[in-house]
């Protein structure tokens, strides 16, 4: 196996301290490299959304205006989506899932290497078209048509085409990650793992690499046509030659929709870890959370349409897209209620994994409520497109899937890097985001409500406007420093090496990854043990403990 | 101490929504004050939801604090566990089903209230309007009034009358919102959409929601619902003011309030302003050149707002401007 032969036989330049992370094909180090990078492009996103922020602290500002903030907001939001957040949860994934089931190595180790350089590639590609003839794309990270078509006052010059190029050879990586996943899942668990009996990250995970296989290949064909009609003349978009701009719509929410949960799944599946470890429990209703997960992913399927409810739909659909974005609400209730329960007499440890995923908790709960508004087609005529949406979003993504990540992070830092994060800084991290967060976000329901529309560079109202836009630029503020303070963790706790060597099961958790060494030789395991239940580890450390009596 | 902390900040922040719907209706905890009947429905099922959701936020909030306070280690040792409870299906069906009959709920009511919502009321006798979204403004078409009067960026209605509108684009996506006066509509080139509304008297804006271009932000519109008077007065007179509309509507989005430049070129001091057919040509035609591109503004405009608005440059902006001022940039 390649990642052993890594390790037992190293062969010249190779085995260098740099050489060695670009051949490597060990899915513990493509998932440290994911993680790595995505976090350099969150800290560059979040550089743009402080941009934005200034602009819009006070009415009138001329920061940055026009096609600028357009840029800007259009980079921002596919960074966090195509940069960010997705594969930073594929780094998880790959770190993780081979640990979890037992496995040595991923299906497929040198499809998984390819799968991270066209995803650094493809951030490459996309960033550099800040310097491509034109700008940057400026049609938002949707990008409809015919603002994205090459005409003289839509999206002439190159940065639309590059963004077009970047997310093929994302949505490439992404496809390749998912067949990796699935195969793994589905051939390499250890002995005695079922499948339910499997933790339910690596549930998490099979259902978002599915989800990945269906959604993706839409994506790929809307801005195919697109790129067609922009390069080489076809009119797929172009309605005074026959084209159609909401099967433009269509296509992306096809995709649009289900990557909300690619982005999210996974992230359930990291709480549906950490909550059970910190509260010294089982997770209450395995099959519920484990079921749910898939319930999500399929009628995450059937609810695309609840982002056209403004197009002019005929009602019946606009019914249908209600209804079936209702029915979502169900699983993620479902989810929510057994990660409470899970909590119910337990013994509570407050570590920084634990916090970020209570929040976690706390702030996905008001996202997922402000969506019952936007599934409720009339109140969305009212507030679609407005920055209720904004906040809403943002309350999914960020206290959702970002304080899921970063829960995340805090739990598997030590079996990544053998040393633990300081708790301390930790704790700051965790305080100073959530604060943070609310600020900037909790105001911009209310300004969606007053009327304020969304990707607007400048507004002229003072008053009610000005004082929460301001809120909200100051909490930006406040995450930019919370975000400092984990960069500084980062660096205490690695190019310091200050932070507190971690054995193999710092935290006496439940599952597979933490019966090997922290960090993990390469081949992960020299052994693995019978799996009889959903917790393996548990079931060791008590079969120790019957012993040692 | 630091223990109780999450519990103390999740306390307030729930105090605090719970501060926020009982002030509801003000400080844009629900949406502007309506001025239309389908802005006051969309209102009801808003309130319906409000009310749904923020008692299922407050209960979960509740939870999940009481539960932190109550079951906190307590510096119990890591290895002690707490209560080994795989599940309980009968407590797991409760909160499948509770849902259930909330969204239930929820849609019955947004299906009852939906006829006040999408359409006007039958027995009105609407009158008729073609909002058409441009790069960056919003044109009213008068369709009713013999002469097909226009108006850009403010649309004049009688106060109480129903206002039956044709949303359409000829460039790209924009979305129609005054925001009391009920919901958004995107105007989709290639695409015919419909909405209305009833006016209370008044003055309403509002603004375009979908991103389209450059000037997004700047892309306004006025409702003024005024006395049956007032109304017909400016059908009468569209013609005297619709040079300035166009000036501050179309032209002054890029070349400035005074054509001393901004996003396109300075023209207040331009020859062309005074050329009418030259002028025609640029307005109808657009223009490429090494000084930027202007779009064909105007190319379905008819000869009389062409003369208008020509008449209005020569008049208003030709060397008005300061000498030396902006080029551009």
């Amino acid at each position: 196996m390649a990642a052993r032969s890594e390790a037992a036989y190293p062969v010249g330049w190779k085995s260098g301290r740099v050489a060695s992370w670009l051949v490597t094909v060990d899915h513990k180090r493509i998932g440290i490299l994911y993680i790595a990078t995505s976090l350099v492009w969150f800290v560059a996103g979040g550089i743009l959304a402080l941009l934005m922020r200034t602009q819009l602290a006070t009415p009138n500002e001329a920061f940055l205006t026009k096609n600028s903030y357009n840029e800007v907001m259009t980079m921002h939001g596919t960074t966090m989506i195509f940069l960010v957040v997705i594969p930073i949860l594929a780094g998880f994934a790959n770190f993780l899932v081979p640990l979890m089931i037992g496995a040595r190595d991923m299906a497929f180790p040198r499809l998984n290497a390819l799968s991270y350089w066209l995803f650094l590639l493809g951030g490459i590609i996309l960033w550099l078209s800040w310097f491509s003839k034109g700008g940057a794309a400026h049609a938002g990270w949707w990008s409809y048509p015919t603002l994205s078509e090459n005409f003289p006052f839509t999206s002439p010059g190159h940065g639309q085409d590059y963004w077009i190029l970047s997310l093929h050879i994302l949505s490439l990586s992404s496809m390749l990650g998912a067949i990796n996943f699935i195969v793994t899942i589905h051939n390499m668990r250890a002995p005695g793992m079922t499948w339910m009996r499997m933790p339910l990250f690596i549930w998490a995970i099979e259902t978002y690499a599915i989800l990945l296989l269906v959604a993706l290949p839409a994506l790929s064909a809307a801005i195919t046509l697109l790129l067609l009609d922009r390069t080489v003349g076809t009119h797929f978009f172009i309605p005074s030659h026959g084209g159609n701009l909401l099967l433009y719509q269509h296509m992306f929410w096809f995709f649009g929709h289900p990557e909300v949960y690619v982005m999210v799944l996974p992230v359930f599946g990291m709480i549906s870890e950490i909550l059970p470890v910190f509260a010294r429990k089982p997770i209450f209703g395995y099959k519920a959370v484990a079921f749910s997960t898939i319930g999500i992913a399929f009628f995450s399927m059937l609810v695309w349409a609840h982002h056209m409810f403004t197009t002019g739909m005929p009602v019946g659909l606009d019914s249908f897209f209600m209804i079936s974005s209702m029915v979502i609400a169900v699983p993620t209730g479902i989810k929510i209620f057994n990660w409470i329960a899970t909590t119910w007499r337990g013994n509570l440890i407050f570590d920084t994994p634990m916090l970020f995923a209570l929040g976690f908790i706390a702030l996905f709960t008001m996202g997922g409520l402000s969506g019952i508004f936007l599934a409720a087609f009339p109140v969305d005529w009212q507030v679609n497109d407005s920055y209720y949406v904004v906040a809403h979003f943002h309350y999914v993504l960020f206290g959702g899937s970002a304080f899921g990540f970063f829960g995340g992070l805090y739990y598997w830092w030590p079996k990544m890097f053998g040393r633990m994060l300081d708790e301390r800084l930790g704790k700051w991290h965790f305080w100073l985001l959530f604060v943070g967060f609310n600020l900037t976000f909790l105001p911009q329901h209310m300004l969606g409500l007053l009327g304020m529309v969304r990707r607007i560079y400048t507004y002229h109202h003072a008053g009610q406007w000005e004082a929460y836009n301001l809120t909200s630029s100051i909490g930006s503020g406040v995450m930019a420093l919370a975000t400092l303070v984990f960069l500084v963790n980062v660096w205490r706790t690695n190019v310091l090496r200050q932070g507190v060597r971690a054995g193999n099961d710092p935290w006496l958790a439940d599952t597979l990854e933490w019966y090997t060494t922290s960090p993990p030789p390469p081949q992960n395991f020299d052994s693995v043990p019978y799996v009889t239940s959903a917790r393996p580890l548990r079931d060791l450390r008590r079969r120790l403990a019957e012993q040692a009596q | 101490m630091r223990r109780k902390l999450p519990s103390l900040v999740l306390a307030v922040l729930v105090a605090l929504a719970t501060a926020g719907v009982a002030t509801a209706a003000n400080g844009g905890f629900t949406p502007v004050e309506p001025a239309s009947p389908n802005a006051h429905h969309i209102q009801h099922a808003y309130y319906l939801i409000l009310g749904f959701t923020s008692a299922i936020f407050i209960l979960v909030e509740t939870l999940l604090v009481v539960f932190v306070v109550k079951y906190r280690s307590r510096g119990r040792a890591r290895a002690v566990e707490g209560a080994q409870v795989h599940g309980h299906s009968r407590l797991e069906l409760i909160w499948t089903a509770f849902p259930v009959v909330i969204l239930a709920i929820i849609a019955g009511f947004v299906f009852y209230e939906l006829p006040n919502v999408d359409s006007a009321p039958a027995a009105a006798d609407p009158i008729h309007v073609t909002v058409e979204g441009h790069q960056y403004y919003w044109q009213f078409d008068y369709t009713d009034s013999p002469d097909r009067a226009r108006s850009i960026g403010t649309l004049h209605v009688p106060a109480g009358r129903v206002v039956d509108l044709k949303v359409v684009s000829p460039d790209v996506i924009h979305s129609w919102w005054i925001p009391a006066l009920g919901g958004k509509i995107q105007a989709i080139p290639g695409r015919i959409n419909h909405t209305w509304f009833q006016a209370d008297p008044g003055s309403y804006d509002g603004q375009c929601a979908e991103l389209c271009g450059v000037f997004h932000a700047s892309m306004r519109a006025t409702v003024r619902s005024e006395s049956q008077q007032q109304y017909r007065h400016y059908l009468a007179t569209w013609q005297d003011t619709i040079g300035k509309q166009i000036w501050n509507g179309v032209c002054a989005t890029c070349h400035g309030n005074l054509g001393q430049g901004g996003y396109g070129i300075a023209i207040a001091n331009n020859s062309l302003l005074t050329q009418k057919s030259g002028l025609e040509g640029v307005i109808r035609n657009g223009f490429t050149g090494a000084q930027g591109a202007m779009p064909p503004v105007g190319h379905t405009w008819s000869q009389a707002e062409i003369d208008a608005i020509a008449a209005y440059v020569k008049k208003h902006i030709y060397k008005t401007a300061p000498l030396g001022g902006s080029n551009g940039g």
